[in-house]
């Protein structure tokens, strides 16, 4: 292994700079190191405290980072998570989220260039997310928990500065959007009355897992009023059924519809399974083609699915995605009477990975992928 | 088109005004700084059919004094 001191002495792997807090910020302001907020500065004590929970090589690529396709070391990584303000124990799951966002099926350059506000949604299952406090209560979208805080950020900053995802160059998003700063939750298990997201995607319960989504900021859905499943699950579909969302006209798309745990016992207790809420949206979350402007049914939805639509009538319905299974169903936050949906990129698959140790099982804790060498 | 021109064939991007940086910065990236960009106006979105044809009426033009340069 390396020495951290070597890699920082070749060229262009660290700077010297003066002890000040506001002269630190006002560099990398100026450079285009930011999310605009003020960082903490990563000095080399603090790097190294990060990189001791990685038990990677600190200077071999884990990814790269489109557009500009830059190397994600550990080492860079490392720097990204102390600006972010990361407790270094966070530093694993920093390091699996930028793993699973450059697995092929997330289309990572799209997500970062295109003009519309996606933002990489990191969502967390497993005794691992349990274990750092990940806030999957009251406020689990923020603000407030450290854990989501920082690594969400952390994430951020790393397509930004490895990535180049600065606005109006790398990133050509039209108005951006504020999940761009941070965007982390973890399922919350507790009240969660179906399959945790990452074993209805085939890993074990003890398996630590994040998954990423290319998302808009969450859409509230209120329903106070609501009784049965099938009332909730009403207002769900009337509200995920709009016309000028990305996920009615491309095919990919995966609408992520998050539950209130109140709003799930309801649907539960109807006897609903997680399947079963899926069909129900795709059967209902649905748009008569005569919603649509003239231009939007004729050169969009006819083409795009002309194998639906290409002849149909005005009063054909237009699902929000191609299958049930597409609808990824999650259990997050605390009490009141609310859900959300969250649209989707459309061009891109959601990715789950699991923390795994060195030798392929799966991490029980971030103990289990410490640096074994320094 | 980077592949293409990277085995000596003629290629081209055709972008958009505010896209000009994005695909310069693109080229660079994949190691084909000269990679020639067909500049329209942009948006490319919500158009007619007229206006779709004065971009193209843009494009040509340059795409001709692109092959051009090859001979």
């Amino acid at each position: 292994m390396t020495s951290l001191q070597h890699l920082l002495s070749l060229p262009g792997a660290s700077l010297k700079a003066e002890d000040d807090l506001d002269r630190i910020n006002a560099l990398c302001l100026e450079r285009g190191w930011s999310d605009g907020l003020p960082i903490v500065p990563p000095t080399v004590a603090r790097v190294e405290r990060m990189l001791e929970y990685c038990d990677r090589p600190w200077d071999q690529p884990i990814a790269k980072i489109p557009p500009r396709y830059g190397a994600a070391t550990p080492l860079r990584l490392a720097a990204n998570a102390v600006m972010a303000g990361c407790r270094p124990e966070y530093f694993p799951l920093v390091m699996l989220a930028i793993e699973a966002l450059a697995e092929e099926p997330f289309n990572l350059y799209g997500v970062q260039a295109t003009t519309h506000s996606c933002s990489p949604l990191l969502i967390f299952n497993g005794p691992i997310a349990a274990a750092l406090k990940l806030n999957a209560g009251h406020g689990a979208l923020g603000p407030g928990g450290q854990a989501n805080a920082t690594i969400g950020r952390a994430v951020r900053l790393a397509l930004v500065n490895l990535g180049g995802s600065s606005p109006g160059l790398g990133d050509m998003a039209t108005y951006g959007s504020p999940a761009k700063y941070t965007y982390c939750t973890a399922e919350n298990a507790l009240a969660n009355p179906w399959q945790p997201l990452h074993v209805e995607r085939g890993f074990p319960e003890h398996a630590s897992t994040v998954t990423v989504v290319a998302a808009e900021p969450p859409h509230n859905v209120n329903d106070h009023e609501s009784t049965t499943a099938e009332g909730v699950l009403k207002t769900l579909a009337g509200t995920v059924a709009t016309t000028g969302v990305n996920n009615i006209n491309n095919r990919l798309s995966e609408p992520v519809i998050l539950f209130g745990p109140e709003h799930a016992a309801t649907v539960a207790r109807g006897g609903y399974s997680k399947q079963d809420v899926k069909e129900y949206l795709y059967e209902h979350a649905r748009v008569p083609l005569a919603k649509f402007s003239d231009q939007n049914r004729e050169r969009r939805l006819r083409v795009t699915f002309p194998e639906r639509f290409a002849t149909a009538g005005l009063d054909a319905m237009v699902p929000m995605c191609q299958s049930p299974q597409d609808y990824i169903v999650i259990v997050v936050g605390g009490a009141g009477k609310h859900s959300a949906v969250i649209p989707t990129f459309g061009n891109e698959r959601s990715v789950t990975r699991a923390l795994k140790r060195r030798d392929g099982t799966f991490a029980a804790s971030v103990d289990d992928v410490r640096a074994t060498q320094g | 088109m980077i592949q293409l021109r990277k085995r000596g064939l003629m290629a081209a991007v055709i972008c958009s005004e505010a896209f000009l940086k994005l695909g310069r910065a693109q080229a660079r990236v994949f190691g084909v700084p000269d990679l020639p960009l067909i500049l329209i106006p942009h948006p490319l979105g919500g158009l007619s059919l007229a206006e779709v044809q004065a971009r193209a009426d843009v494009a040509v033009p340059q795409l001709v004094e692109l092959l051009g340069e090859r001979d």
